[in-house]
């Protein structure tokens, strides 16, 4: 099930990517032996330097949840299995996640309100895990990634009914900056030894 | 006890007829003398004048043992006054024909650094033999917690039980939207004095834990963003985090000796049980099965541990050695099972059963088997035992609402009885007793 899905991912991949002209994201190279390090207070790592304008997060996920359909993928009680619906939706925002390197996802999962404490944050993660390595198989780099489980602690819907209470089953993916962007870009002249004449 | 008045109303009726038929009055209720506490010279104090605190002291030792059914007490009102001198050595002939079985004495001195000391003796009556004695010396404003701590040994003097009025409870009280809740942990004692909350409601908080002496808590912060371990004393200072660890942590309880803490931690997907010393260091991993191991508790004397685990298909609960071997299932008795609590007399563990349209809180024997359920509400889970055995307090969320709130049960059964709480409430801990 899962390699068949693997399979399916990166055909739905390799589909997307030519037809939208996709073309992998650069890293930037290794820095030279010898190279000395950059200060602190320099961006560092990939990501860490946008390749356009940086658009506020909230217009981001907006973006995701049309591009991807859904930004919440849904589970059974107990369950962690991703449907073929989660899976198309995981599909499509490991391609929006491709197409937009420099933004961070925490794939956040909860569990639904009748789970016992302990077992529902036990749960969360285990979601957010199988939503996690679904989008590292689908080629979003792991570094872009980050998991946490609330549990129970963050239910969607107000009232607890029979009826109502499987809709807190579910994995969110939550858009955050880098943490790098947080911290102002400061040009600073590099501390650099005087040439010796 | 506090949350049966009508009965201790019935209570106090006939004990004062036992009073006038002298000593032993029913076949398990012995009538208590507590004449007020002297002091050898009265003195300033933090806490007030030592005479008054003598004063309180007994008072206060009345109110304890009134809310049970084994001991009434008298007293201090109409009871002869006696020097510090005779708390050691009481003059018995004196103490004849006031209708007790029993007699209360102790005194409060000053100390040169501030602090009190509290003494306090029980005699028989009957005998003329000394049945327990304790000594305190403790901040001035502490007093309470002294007559707390020697009403709790003449309780366990006469019924060989551990007597809960210094124990404590710990719990989560949740406050703002069910979607954006506040939760903030609070503490109170056992009968609900002494209301105080410990974190501010910045953090959603879990699970906190008290530590057997109802000293430490340590608890489930979000705090850094993802589920983390973190203990403080139980006046809310010295908060820290409890593990250096990226991973998430969780579901902690501490041993019965208090000087290591299980709990769970999550891994890709996987989350097993590991202990860790309760001043931190490094965890040690008891369990690696896949799937999702979680809520261990110690048995009594700490060489078990109780714990729930998915591995089956199903949450069951299972039992395994202290350092991780023989792990074994115990529950067969159909649905669910989650969330195990050992009894602090070792006879029972507590769990929540999800039947498939609510969750109860049950019991069962160590060993398998005996199981029963408790209650019947939609969602009860989350038991803790009160430090006798006889009461398992738990979290009942109503349908619709979803609002919590606390209750108990006798492990013999009948109706919950509801525990006040200033604002909705969830996670019960009871503390353990010092004897």
């Amino acid at each position: 099930m899962i390699a068949r899905g693997l399979i399916l991912a990166s055909a739905l991949f390799a589909c997307a990517a030519s037809a939208q002209g996709y073309q992998p994201y650069p890293y930037p190279p290794p820095p030279a032996p010898g190279y000395p390090p950059p200060a602190p207070g320099y961006p560092q790592g990939p990501g860490a330097y946008p390749p356009g304008p940086v658009l506020a997060i909230p217009v981001l996920e907006q973006d995701l949840r049309v591009k991807a359909g859904s930004d919440t993928v849904r589970f059974g009680r107990d369950s962690y299995v991703l449907t073929p619906q989660s899976q198309a939706t995981l599909t499509a925002q490991a391609q929006w996640l491709i197409q937009h390197p420099y933004v961070n996802a925490s794939i956040e999962g909860h569990a639904d309100v009748r789970q016992t404490r302990d077992y529902a944050l036990a749960l969360g993660e285990r979601r957010a895990a199988a939503v996690r390595n679904y989008l590292i198989a689908s080629g979003v780099p792991p570094e872009q990634l980050q998991i946490v489980s609330w549990g129970r602690e963050r239910p969607t819907s107000e009232a607890v009914h029979d009826a109502t209470w499987l809709q807190n089953s579910r994995v969110v993916t939550v858009l955050k900056q880098p943490s790098q962007q947080l911290q102002p870009w400061m040009p600073q002249p590099l501390p650099l030894p005087l040439p010796q004449q | 006890m506090r949350f049966s008045k009508s009965s201790l109303l019935i209570l106090t009726f006939t004990a004062v007829l036992a009073a006038s038929a002298q000593a032993q009055s029913g076949p398990s209720q012995i009538v208590l003398a507590v004449p007020q506490f002297p002091t050898p010279k009265n003195v300033k104090t933090d806490g007030g004048e030592t005479g008054v605190i003598g004063i309180q002291i007994s008072q206060q030792i009345v109110s304890d043992l009134r809310t049970t059914r084994a001991i009434y007490p008298t007293g201090p009102d109409g009871l002869r006054h006696y020097t510090p001198t005779e708390a050691g050595a009481p003059l018995y002939p004196n103490w004849a024909g006031i209708g007790a079985g029993a007699l209360v004495t102790g005194y409060v001195q000053a100390r040169d650094d501030g602090r009190i000391n509290v003494v306090c003796y029980l005699y028989d009556l009957k005998t003329r033999r000394e049945m327990t004695r304790k000594g305190f010396a403790v901040e001035a404003t502490e007093w309470k917690r002294a007559a707390h701590r020697c009403a709790g040994a003449f309780y366990t003097a006469v019924t060989k039980r551990p007597g809960l009025f210094d124990s404590r409870i710990t719990y989560v009280a949740a406050t703002g939207t069910r979607t954006q809740p506040v939760k903030r942990i609070a503490i109170m004692n056992w009968d609900g004095t002494d209301h105080s909350y410990l974190t501010q409601g910045g953090v959603t908080v879990t699970s906190p834990r008290l530590s057997p002496d109802g000293e430490h808590v340590v608890y489930m912060s979000f705090a850094g963003g993802m589920p983390n371990l973190r203990i403080m004393d139980a006046d809310g200072s010295n908060d820290r985090q409890l593990l250096q660890s990226t991973s998430m942590s969780f579901a902690p309880r501490f041993s019965p000796d208090g000087r290591s803490i299980a709990f769970s931690m999550a891994v890709d997907g996987n989350t097993d049980i590991y202990v860790v010393d309760s001043n931190g260091g490094y965890p040690r991993r008891l369990t690696s099965a896949p799937g999702i191991d979680t809520s261990p508790s110690f048995s009594p004397d700490g060489r078990q541990i109780t714990f729930e685990s998915d591995r089956s298909g199903t949450q069951q609960i299972y039992v395994m050695n202290s350092d991780g071997s023989i792990q074994h299932r115990i529950s067969f008795g159909g649905g669910s099972n989650s969330s195990p609590v050992w009894s602090p007399d070792g006879d029972r563990i507590a769990f929540s059963r999800w039947t498939g349209a609510n969750i109860a809180i049950g019991l069962m024997s160590p060993a398998g088997g005996d199981e029963k359920l408790l209650t019947s509400g939609w969602q009860d889970e989350a038991p803790s035992w009160s430090p006798d055995s006889e009461w398992v307090m738990f979290q009942r969320t109503q349908q619709g609402t979803g609002t919590g709130s606390l209750h108990m049960v006798s492990v013999g059964g009948g109706e919950p009885k509801s525990v006040a709480t200033p604002q909705p409430a969830a996670d019960p801990s009871w503390s353990g007793v010092v004897q």
